[in-house]
């Protein structure tokens, strides 16, 4: 018995030690994303949430404060429409995105001829920076001069100010979202193409139409990289800003029709110095995407097909 | 009951006859088809393709005439003098120069840093590896606001406000987690015999990583370069929050100076956007297989 042990020793701690050596090397490699971490990730994430139950404005010391921000976000009407606009245009930009982005990719993937010509052209618009495209839809959109109005008018419609109208202005944002969707729209097309032909000729033999096989086999297939996109733009949509604030001025107008959420965080932080309570928006705005990515994981297994699962 | 049933079942009946159709009626039924894809196709790649011709052909119009109202379409006469003035009247090649500088650092440290997280998360076995890249992962999502205001007093601490060194020096920190991702993908595709070879032969971590993955690695480094570069090309809010002085503004920024500054002048406006968009399209243009490759990499096997 002593013997046995005394025999295995070496060799365990020799694994042991081998094992160790594994992750000690593992962390070196690791360590500059790992202290980046800590430094820009961790600690700012934690000093948000401790900011959000103080007054702060950036001289001299935090005092605390208690859960104000977060009953003085209650009673904020701005605060409201901000919630409001966001859930606005994530509720209409992420599906519809989703599905045109969809549909493209698969119109492309008909084999039609010049595919890699209409792939090229769809995308362009997703590469063109964003102030860029921004500047270009407040021109082709402009209510007196807009080429869009002008065509509308050689139709006999009168043409809404769009970016400058309220009822108007959020649509006019989803659209310039959706000219810039090549990047999903790529994405698709690879993973339809990779899709097995055979799937679809024994399908066709089974008297699947085309819309049967859309709807169980191609859906089917591609669902892990719907859900990857579908969370990715939504983690997007919330955080809409960037062409809001490069084309609103005064930002959120005209009324409050495009005060988005990140464009009231915005303004309280950087303009109004009250950052407790932009801190208090910050962390709202974290439970929020951790509810809608936990609910869409959770949900997904019911329509997300996993072709290697072993369950 | 022959002569009957073509009007009792006309539902039943068609498919049977298009099977039996004629040669040439299949042959026009195949061209109407194609015909009505490629409609779709051309109508969509003009709703596409407006907003970038519009841009473009305005640039080259004389002031009254983008305002002309039913619209020119083809600039008459075709004015180049846009260009020169805009670039005239604002620091526009400053502005590149700062985009630069920004993109050809911050590329540098994505290469070193990203390569080397990417290499520990995959051609290392340690337990408790795949956690931890789960979790590298989930900081995606984490909003920006959320460490935004921390960062933006800790900085102020450093005395780094008004320059790059904020947006620079995270990226050294392996702060691009697609980046990190994309090499990870790619580099579990490259056979561990290959280390294991090395690593018989006395071969050290460092230099497998230096001298056998890497050269490997070329073609998912050469796109990460790309996104990087395109990335700072776009980059706004970064520069928006940390940038104060004009003469340090990268050209995102800068463009947004025309639009303040000169919005009657829209041949102007136009001009300054093209000016923006050109290089990243004309460089689109040289690397689309790399592009293609790159976001294909990360978005089918995520």
């Amino acid at each position: 018995m002593q013997m046995t042990t005394r025999r295995l020793l070496p060799a365990a701690r020799a694994i042991r030690s081998s094992r160790w050596r594994a992750t000690q090397l593992g962390l070196l490699f690791i360590s500059p994303w790992a202290i980046g971490f800590c430094l820009f990730y961790l600690y700012p994430f934690f000093a948000t949430l401790y900011y959000s139950f103080t007054r702060f404005t950036g001289i001299g010391n935090p005092v605390f404060t208690g859960l104000a921000n977060y009953s003085g976000l209650l009673h904020d009407a701005t605060f409201r429409t901000a919630l409001f606009n966001t859930f606005y245009y994530t509720v209409i930009e992420v599906p519809l995105s989703t599905v045109v982005a969809l549909g493209l990719a698969l119109l492309l993937n008909m084999n039609v001829r010049g595919q890699a010509f209409y792939r090229t052209l769809f995308y362009i618009p997703s590469i063109v920076p964003v102030v860029a495209s921004s500047l270009i839809f407040v021109w082709i959109f402009q209510p007196s001069f807009g080429i869009v109005n002008s065509l509308l008018s050689d139709v006999h419609v009168n043409g809404p100010a769009w970016f400058f109208s309220i009822t108007w202005s959020k649509p006019t944002f989803i659209l310039l979202g959706l000219w810039g969707l090549g990047q999903p729209m790529v994405i698709y097309l690879a993973a339809l193409q990779g899709v097995p032909k055979e799937m679809y000729e024994v399908a066709a033999l089974e008297g699947a139409g085309p819309w049967q096989r859309l709807r169980k086999v191609t859906i089917p297939m591609i669902s892990p990289i719907i859900l990857f996109n579908v969370i990715l733009s939504l983690v997007l949509s919330i955080q809409y800003f960037t062409q809001a604030q490069v084309i609103e001025a005064p930002p959120g107008s005209p009324g409050s029709s495009t005060m988005f959420y990140v464009t009231y965080y915005y303004q309280q932080a950087f303009t109004d110095l009250h950052l407790g309570y932009a801190s208090a928006m910050a962390f709202l705005l974290f439970i929020l995407v951790l509810i809608i990515t936990v609910v869409l994981l959770r949900t997904s297994r019911r329509w997300v097909y996993y072709e290697n699962e072993q369950r | 009951m022959q002569t009957v049933s073509p009007q009792a079942s006309p539902a039943t009946e068609t498919p049977s006859r298009r099977r039996t159709a004629p040669r040439p009626l299949r042959a026009v039924r195949k061209l109407g088809a194609s015909l009505g894809k490629h409609t779709v196709l051309l109508l969509l790649s003009a709703m596409f393709a407006l907003p970038l011709i519009w841009m473009v052909g305005t640039s080259f119009k004389t002031a009254p005439q983008a305002l002309a109202f039913p619209v020119v379409w083809w600039p008459h006469p075709f004015v180049w003098s846009n260009y020169p003035n805009l670039f005239a009247a604002l620091p526009y090649f400053r502005f590149f120069w700062n985009t630069f500088l920004y993109a050809a650092i911050t590329i540098v440290g994505v290469c070193v840093s990203s390569s080397l997280v990417a290499y520990g998360f995959s051609r290392l076995r340690w337990p408790g590896r795949d956690a931890v890249f789960y979790v590298m992962l989930m900081t995606m999502i984490l909003p920006f606001v959320c460490t935004l205001i921390p960062l933006f007093v800790m900085y102020k601490r450093f005395g780094w406000i008004g320059g790059y060194l904020p947006l620079e020096v995270p990226t050294f920190f392996g702060s691009s987690v697609f980046s990190t991702f994309l090499l990870r993908q790619f580099f579990m595709t490259i056979p561990q015999s290959l280390s294991e070879a090395a690593r018989i032969d006395g071969a050290s971590e460092f230099w497998i990583y230096l001298r056998v993955i890497l050269p490997l690695a070329k073609p998912a480094m050469a796109t990460v370069i790309l996104f990087q570069f395109i990335y700072c090309w776009n980059d706004y809010l970064g520069p928006l929050v940390y940038i104060s002085n004009q003469n340090s503004y990268p050209l995102s920024l800068g463009l947004t100076l025309i639009l303040g500054d000169y919005s009657t002048n829209w041949a102007w406006v136009m001009a300054g956007a093209t000016a923006a968009a050109a290089p990243i399209v004309i460089l689109f243009f040289f690397t689309q297989r790399t592009f293609i490759q790159g976001i294909t990499l990360t978005g089918t096997k995520g």
